[in-house]
């Protein structure tokens, strides 16, 4: 997949961003071949940690519409967390079964209150930096689980 | 819009290998079967939409992050 044009390989861009100012490189980007369900024209994206958000990470697009997500490991929210990949979404990420897979559960910030999406996870799959969001079949977790308590 | 009228058993055909199938009638819902190769994603569409409003809030979500953060880091280890 062709990169964002002003991100060429090994030459870091500064890149201006909700959690801050990060520089990205190339190779740090994921390539999202749908996109995110809304964000359709997003097919790249990079994943940015930092000491001042943790334990949250951005999932932020360096291409298509604006795109900057607080996400957070499902498994720091709910230790008992599981989500089971298709055969098919295994290989959308070209993954094997014992594949070390990044989960991160997209947070909503609305009202004052800050939740998590476990329903439907964004995977990626750091060996290939290739990623997707998971439409789930059941209502196993929820689409908004607290992270703050309430007010 | 195509429409047709489908009795218990009977079946839609869409391209190649996408079937759609009525199992059911019941009186406040029709029980489909959706018969789809593994690379047609096949969702409920109020689910789907659900996480698709979902992204657009956490994306426009522009609360004040660094209070949250150490909120949420008072209830986590």
């Amino acid at each position: 997949m062709k990169p964002h044009p002003t991100v060429a390989d090994d030459v870091p861009v500064h890149v201006q961003t909700r959690f801050g100012a990060f520089d990205v490189r190339a190779r740090d980007m994921v390539s999202f071949p749908e996109g995110l369900p809304g964000f359709e024209q997003c097919r790249n994206f990079v994943v940015l940690t930092a000491e001042h958000i943790a334990p949250f990470q951005g999932l932020h697009a360096v291409d298509g519409p604006p795109a900057s997500f607080l996400t957070i490991d499902p498994r720091r929210v709910m230790p008992a967390y599981r989500c089971q990949l298709s055969r098919h979404d295994q290989q959308r990420l070209s993954a094997g079964a014992d594949t070390v897979l990044l989960w991160l559960a997209i947070v909503t910030l609305t009202e004052g209150q800050a939740f998590a999406n476990l329903r439907a996870p964004v995977v990626i799959n750091p060996a290939r930096m290739v990623g997707f969001q998971v439409m789930p079949l059941n209502a196993l977790y929820p689409l908004r689980h607290p992270l703050t308590d309430g007010e | 819009m195509l429409v047709f009228t489908r009795r218990r058993n009977e079946a839609v055909m869409i391209g190649d290998g996408v079937e759609v199938r009525v199992l059911r009638i019941g009186r406040d819902g029709v029980r489909i079967g959706v018969t789809a190769p593994p690379a047609v994603a096949v969702h409920r569409r109020e689910v789907y939409d659900q996480i698709r409003d979902e992204n657009r809030t956490a994306a426009g979500g522009d609360g004040p992050l660094a209070s949250l953060v150490s909120r949420v880091r008072t209830r986590m280890p």
